[in-house]
């Protein structure tokens, strides 16, 4: 049987540490001891209080303009992809181009745009050199806005492949008869194009809301104390804080979070599905 | 044509930058660039600590292809000959740690060690490395036990050849390539991983993480250093990943 050591692998290196991870939230740290219990005090107080709550909000807005934003980036280069580039040679050397970016160290892509950013970075230095500011703008960096363009440019080779394999599947002759019977480019587009893409550029986008959503790379490194993401949170209650059931407790709504939207996912593209 | 000039321009360039900004002599990260320099990486090979990342990376790096290679094979041949209820869901478990954030399989298995008193350490990052990526091995090779259909594995069998002696003489010699391919794919991902990584590092730190400490603290032109080193490992890991592992042929993910 084939399936039998990897199936076992899987529910003791990952079945097994979630359901742990899920006990330990529903008990309580006393005098720095862990005292297991069920209460859902840890989900109460994440729901209820401020920094909780808030940080949820501010990764949910920070995710899902990552999502829109890397969406948006990566639909004319999977067109590109799909319909323009024919040769086999070419599209997997564009294949290849769009998927470097995507394996190349997660750390140093974000850390890339601080030195973009930074008070003595690219961006600064071009202004001043054309004399378009007086001195370095320091605005650029430690916002929401620095965490968002990060995130987007971690996620949008992922967008692209994702859309390109929608786009792939779309057989030329459908093109070829839409353009027959008289549709232009624009019509081609939105009637046709788009909506059978709909399933990658839906799966993309959850995928990346919730990688996005959970991040806690992007914000250390360049957001600011208007940025305070969930994960980050959840990290620095295990640091510190030590209280490792209520960090468990933020792993497991994230988790959820990440399950809804894929079930949510599942059904979307169910229905909007057309079998060609 | 234009927009996705625009896009990928977007992808290189920061990258483009930081390869270019390693090579400056002076002592800022950024602008202005005094000169060429080969300064920054001298340095970097004399600093013990990220030496000494370096090959805590390869060794993890090492260890967790042992571990995901062989169960991602596994599974593939697996996923590849039976329909069986459940296999939907069996995917979908493998390909969990890619579709969650890294953080929640780190403080899962974090909190799998301390429930049976394990000390973190590099096996503890290789356990947690090695369970994320057996979703690379498996895609790969499914994608080519796919291509090469059953008809060699049922000649085989009819001639009276048994599971072992089927998979050691008639598939391995066929997906040989996605085999190899998928190793170096994730061993680029493993010397590149820091959100499982994070929680589940001891005293012994991976290179990722050594940068991260020094980020954290200072933004130094060594890091321009390092991370052109990591983005050149990538760039010919994961090209001659692909290339073994689709034949030239690049389609699908």
């Amino acid at each position: 049987m084939w399936l039998l050591p990897p199936a076992a692998w899987f529910v003791v290196f990952l079945l097994v540490p979630y359901l742990i991870t899920a006990y330990y939230s529903f008990g309580h740290m006393q005098s720095y001891r862990y005292v297991p219990g069920f209460s859902l005090a840890n989900y109460i107080r994440i729901f209820s209080t401020a920094p909780y709550s808030g940080a949820i909000a501010q990764s949910a807005v920070i995710g899902l303009l990552t999502a829109v934003f890397s969406s948006l980036a990566a639909y004319p280069v999977a067109m590109v992809m799909a319909f323009c580039i024919t040769r086999p040679a070419a599209r997997s050397a564009m294949y290849v181009l769009v998927i470097l970016p995507w394996w190349a160290s997660y750390l140093v892509k974000a850390y890339a745009w601080k030195t973009i950013l930074g008070p003595h970075g690219i961006l600064n230095s071009l202004l001043v050199d054309l004399h378009l500011i007086a001195s370095p703008m320091t605005m650029l960096l430690y916002n929401q806005a620095s965490v968002v363009l990060t995130l987007t440019y971690i996620f949008t080779p992922f967008a692209i492949l994702s859309i390109y394999a929608s786009l792939e599947r779309i057989p030329a002759s459908l093109l070829e008869a839409a353009e027959d019977l008289g549709a232009g480019g624009v019509e081609i587009f939105w009637r046709i194009i788009l909506p059978l893409s709909v399933p990658g550029l839906l799966a993309g986008a959850v995928i990346t809301f919730a990688l996005g959503f959970g991040d806690f790379v992007a914000p250390a490194l360049l957001g600011g104390a208007d940025t305070l993401m969930i994960s980050t949170i959840m990290i620095n209650l295990l640091g510190v804080a030590n209280d490792r059931p209520l960090a468990s407790a933020i792993g497991i709504i994230i988790a959820g979070l990440a399950f809804l939207l894929i079930g949510l996912m599942d059904w979307a593209e169910r229905r909007v599905t057309v079998r060609l | 044509m234009a927009a996705s000039a625009v896009v990928m321009l977007f992808l290189y360039l920061p990258l483009f930058v930081m390869v270019v900004m390693s090579f400056n002599a002076g002592a800022s990260v950024g602008l202005p660039f005094t000169g060429f320099s080969l300064d920054w990486y001298a340095r970097l090979f004399a600093n013990t600590q990220i030496m000494h990342a370096i090959g805590n990376s390869l060794i993890v790096a090492a260890g967790t292809v042992a571990i995901s290679l062989p169960l991602g094979v596994m599974a593939a041949v697996g996923l590849d000959r039976y329909a069986f209820p459940g296999r939907a869901i069996f995917r979908r478990i493998v390909l969990l740690p890619l579709i969650l954030p890294g953080v929640i399989t780190g403080i899962s298995l974090m909190n799998f060690y301390i429930i049976n008193g394990v000390r973190l350490s590099l096996a503890t990052i290789i356990f947690g490395q090695g369970t994320a990526l057996v979703c690379v091995s498996l895609t790969e090779v499914y994608a080519r036990l796919q291509q090469l259909g059953r008809s060699q594995y049922e000649a085989a069998q009819d001639l009276g050849a048994g599971e072992i002696a089927c998979f050691v003489r008639v598939i391995l010699p066929n997906i040989r390539g996605a085999v190899v391919g998928a190793a170096l794919i994730s061993a680029s991902i493993s010397l590149d991983e820091i959100a499982v990584t994070y929680l589940l590092t001891g005293r012994q730190n991976t290179l990722p993480m050594v940068i991260w400490s020094l980020l954290r603290r200072e933004a130094t032109p060594l890091v321009n250093a390092a991370g052109t080193l990591m983005v050149v490992a990538t760039a010919v890991l994961v090209t001659a990943g692909l290339r073994l592992s689709r034949g030239g042929e690049g389609s699908g993910g």
